[in-house]
């Protein structure tokens, strides 16, 4: 029974270690760039977590995160690695910052919704079309592909909103402003928008396909084994394929619903950066959909106590950023040492 | 012999999950002994072995060497006390030479010191048999040949003792032959040997002393100087006495013979295909297998064998000829996925890389070829209960040593990982039935139950392809033998006119 219990609670104890480590770490650079860690880890904490401005923020952030780890868990399951989530996340906003005004006045609010979802939806996984094909059929590596995509991505948004779908009645590169009446509607009595749940119900619903559907099962095959998969007769291209794509697609789903939500528009050199946020935090929930929700929670809180925190302490916004990266160092590490001591 | 032992294990208590694999082992091992380990499948030996080089650390007992009292925390740590191992699935890295894979891990002289190193192997070369192209990529190595390097390894280091954990069950004889010479040298120079293998034969024939473990408990210590000379019938009884029970293993019933009627149910008609490296490795190879008949192929090793399993198993494509199952054109049905819907199994000879997903349970690698079928999914959704009801039938019937069907695959024993495979092909009932060494890595009481299954599959009808290096097991059970030579069938011999001496010359290549 102790035995039972200690296996069950060893995998966790390395996620949270490595956070443990990680803020000491980050400690010790902020130390080195000449600034006081427990202010500065004092203020994160009170500020992100203890007043109630930024509790709903952490909150309203995690649909985001939610939805874009829904995506990763999808390819990382299959030892996929779609880094090009922040690219994918971009297709999917500027496509629906781009039609959502053109649509206003044709489609119900319950159908425009749909539509947009669907838009968005697409538009991520148009972006990951060319890096699952690479891969599915000349097994080109899709780290570096994907990787790649991210710039031409920002690039071309960039330059999409300068120009072809630029709303020429306001001088900033940016599409048309999309009316209050069609932003997504809040969840009753909150300030949250409906995208938490969205967010909320993809990651249990990806989850669950993972665990329990023959896809989700091919899936998981291919990252245990590949030659066991060919081996058993499993069409490999064809789940390559399609875990890549819905790997964006929930990404540009994402980017959907914050242009609907949040900004209310494409703007030029808008690039919230989630992939670099998600990525450490997939890892630290073990692939676990389940997991994936408190984590949300704690790295969106992160994100909101860090602009916080930088704005009154003038520590750079991205010293976040690095706390993530040595979160997946540190559980990297953990990996790597509990792997010896098992065998 | 010496009175002090080299090494020592007290007492040696390993639990893993649910089960206990050793408990309470004691083993000594003496300068110039070969120390042959027996047991069935899952009994504990290589539990004990990987605790003696580092790999697991025992949950309690004790390690002498030398009669110092030691701590052995990793396999380096082993090798700096002269013990050197070369594990049941070794890996070596497949990109590397010969050489560099031999001086990988030694930290001083890591700047290749070229010609001492060569000097240094070829004298180990000569001292203890062996042979090796120094240069050779990995990738480009038979399995024995690789087993050489890791042998070479050991030596290398200067190991005083060498494990090798079930070396033989992926040799041919006469790659088996020379292991024994080298091992041999080695004994001749005071050097250790401990041994694992499920061959009786060569336990009796090579082994100073024979410890026998049984569900982790060692039950018996024998002599092979005894065992010798009571003889080879006598010798076998008493060790299936301490290891099965004292049950009689099962009259061998692979010989007695069917009438089989020839009806083809698989053709192949002048087939070529090519090998990994676009060689040509099959030659216009033309085969008719007839229902209900279990067709031994003999060969050495890398004549085309895995090549002629994979294009009829679908998962390697056919340059030029025909395959045809019941009057039916399959060549262009490939995928492993069509042929298995065909009524084509087949079990790989590579169970670790190819045959199992390791870190997956042991119900989901029992449906890995089922899983779109009913009961096991429904509308793309998987029926856990059913899968591991599926499961939990073939651990029975397999008598698969694993606590649950939710156990993942790789924590599973050699011989029990190969049982998975057999349970997951033969439940699928095929009408030919391909296999690849199907009886490698068993237990004798296992491969008895194996050559009985297919013998009942051929009797159902099946035809059964019965690929195998072990001239012995094809001549037991197969009812026509072809001999595959540099891909091409060089004849093919009634049950009747078969025997070791026509087939192994034809193995190599000589024509009557
Ligand atoms: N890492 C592990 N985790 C859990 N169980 C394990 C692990 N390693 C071994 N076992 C279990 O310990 C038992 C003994 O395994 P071991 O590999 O020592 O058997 P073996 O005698 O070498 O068998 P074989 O002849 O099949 O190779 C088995 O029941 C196996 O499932
Ligand atoms: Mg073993």
């Amino acid at each position: 029974m102790k035995q039972i219990l200690y296996d069950k609670a060893a995998p966790a104890a390395n996620s949270i270690l490595s956070v443990i480590s990680a803020f000491v770490v980050g400690g010790v650079i902020l130390l080195f760039i000449g600034k006081n860690p427990f202010t500065l880890y004092g203020q994160l904490f009170l500020q992100g977590m203890g007043s109630s401005l930024g509790v709903i923020e952490t909150i309203i952030k995690m649909a985001p995160l939610l939805m874009v780890s829904a995506g990763l868990l999808v390819a990382f399951s299959g030892g996929l690695w779609n880094l090009g989530v922040e690219g994918q996340f971009l297709m999917g906003a500027i496509l629906t910052g781009w039609l959502a005004p053109k649509l206003v006045p044709f489609l119900s609010l319950p159908v425009y919704f749909i539509t947009l979802g669907g838009i968005g939806f697409a538009g991520g996984m148009i972006w990951a079309l060319l890096p699952a094909i690479l891969k599915a059929r000349y097994n080109l590596n899709e780290i570096i592909i994907t990787l790649m995509m991210n710039y031409v991505a920002l690039n071309l948004v960039t330059w999409m909103v300068k120009g072809p779908i630029n709303d020429l009645s306001v001088v900033p590169a940016q599409t048309k402003l999309i009316p209050m009446t069609h932003r997504m509607p809040m969840i009753p009595f909150t300030r949250i928008h409906l995208g938490l749940i969205i967010g909320l119900i993809v990651i249990i619903g990806v989850y669950w396909i993972i665990r329990r559907t023959t896809m989700g099962y091919q899936i998981r095959v291919l990252f245990a084994n590949k030659r066991a998969a060919i081996h058993t007769g499993m069409n490999v291209k064809r789940i390559i394929v399609w875990s890549l794509l819905t790997s964006g697609g929930f990404s540009g789903l994402a980017g959907a619903i914050d242009v609907l939500a949040i900004k209310g528009l494409f703007q030029g050199g808008w690039n919230p950066m989630y992939g670099i946020t998600c990525i450490p935090l997939v890892f630290l929930a073990r692939l676990n959909g389940w997991a994936v929700i408190p984590l949300s929670y704690f790295f969106s809180f992160l994100v909101v106590g860090g602009e916080f925190v930088a704005r009154d302490q003038g520590v750079p916004v991205f010293f976040v950023h690095v706390l993530e990266g040595l979160m997946l160092l540190s559980f990297a590490a953990g990996e790597h040492i509990g792997k010896g001591r098992v065998t | 012999m010496n009175n002090q032992p080299l090494i020592r294990l007290k007492a040696i208590t390993k639990r893993f999950k649910g089960v206990i694999a050793n408990d309470a082992v004691d083993f000594d091992l003496y300068p110039g002994e070969v120390h042959t380990l027996l047991g069935e499948n899952g009994a504990g030996k290589s539990t004990l072995m990987h605790i003696l080089s580092g790999l697991v650390q025992p949950d309690s007992g004790s390690i002498e060497i030398r009669g110092e009292s030691v701590n052995i925390r990793s396999p380096y740590d082993s090798l700096r006390h002269g013990i050197g191992m070369v594990y049941q699935h070794f890996a070596l890295v497949p990109n590397l030479t010969v050489i560099e894979n031999i001086i990988l891990g030694f930290e001083e002289g890591l700047i290749l010191n070229r010609k001492r190193t060569e000097s240094v192997l070829k004298q180990i070369f000569k001292e203890f048999e062996l042979s090796l192209p120094l240069d050779e990529k990995i990738s480009n190595l038979s399995v024995g040949e690789r087993q050489r390097v890791e042998i070479a390894k050991a030596l290398f280091h200067r190991s005083d003792v060498l494990i090798l954990d079930e070396p033989t069950s992926v040799l041919t004889p006469i790659e088996s032959e020379e292991l024994f010479n080298t091992v041999f040298s080695m004994r001749r120079m005071g050097k250790a040997v401990v041994f694992i293998t499920h061959k009786l034969k060569e336990t009796i024939g090579i082994s100073d002393r024979i410890s026998i473990l049984k569900l982790g408990k060692k039950v018996a210590e024998m002599s092979g100087e005894d065992l010798r000379q009571v003889g080879e019938e006598e010798g076998y009884r008493r060790i299936f006495d301490v290891m099965f029970d004292n049950t009689q293993l099962p009259k061998d019933t692979t010989t007695i013979k069917r009438s089989s009627e020839e009806m083809p149910i698989l053709e192949l008609d002048q087939v070529v295909c090519l090998g990994n490296f676009g060689e040509m490795r099959l030659k216009k190879l033309s085969l008719k297998l007839n229902k209900g008949e279990i067709f031994g192929i003999a060969g050495v090793d890398g004549n085309g064998q895995k090549e002629l399993a994979e294009i009829l198993a679908g998962q390697r494509k056919v340059v030029s000829g025909r395959l045809i199952l019941d009057g039916n054109d399959i060549t262009h049905e490939e995928g492993a996925g069509t042929r298995t819907d065909l009524g084509i199994s087949y079990i790989t000879d590579d169970r670790m890389q190819e045959g199992c997903a390791l870190s997956m349970s042991v119900a989901e690698n029992s449906i890995l070829r089922l899983f779109k079928r009913p009961p096991f999914s429904r509308r793309k959704i998987m029926n856990k209960a059913n899968i591991n009801r599926h499961a939990e039938a073939l651990i029975r019937e397999f008598d698969i040593k694993v606590s649950g069907p939710d156990v993942d695959v790789g924590t599973l024993s050699g011989g029990n990982i190969q049982k998975i495979l057999l349970a997951r092909e033969l439940s699928l009932h095929p009408k030919v039935l391909v296999c690849n060494k199907p009886t490698q890595g068993l237990d004798a009481k296992t491969t008895r139950y194996v050559k009985d299954r297919l013998q009942q599959e051929s009797v159902r009808g099946t035809a059964v392809l019965f690929i195998s290096s072990d001239l012995d097991e094809l001549l037991s059970c197969s009812d026509r033998i072809g001999v595959l030579y540099d891909g091409e069938l060089l004849d093919i011999v009634n049950r009747c006119d078969a025997n070791r001496e026509n087939i192994g010359k034809l193995m190599l290549g000589i024509r009557q």
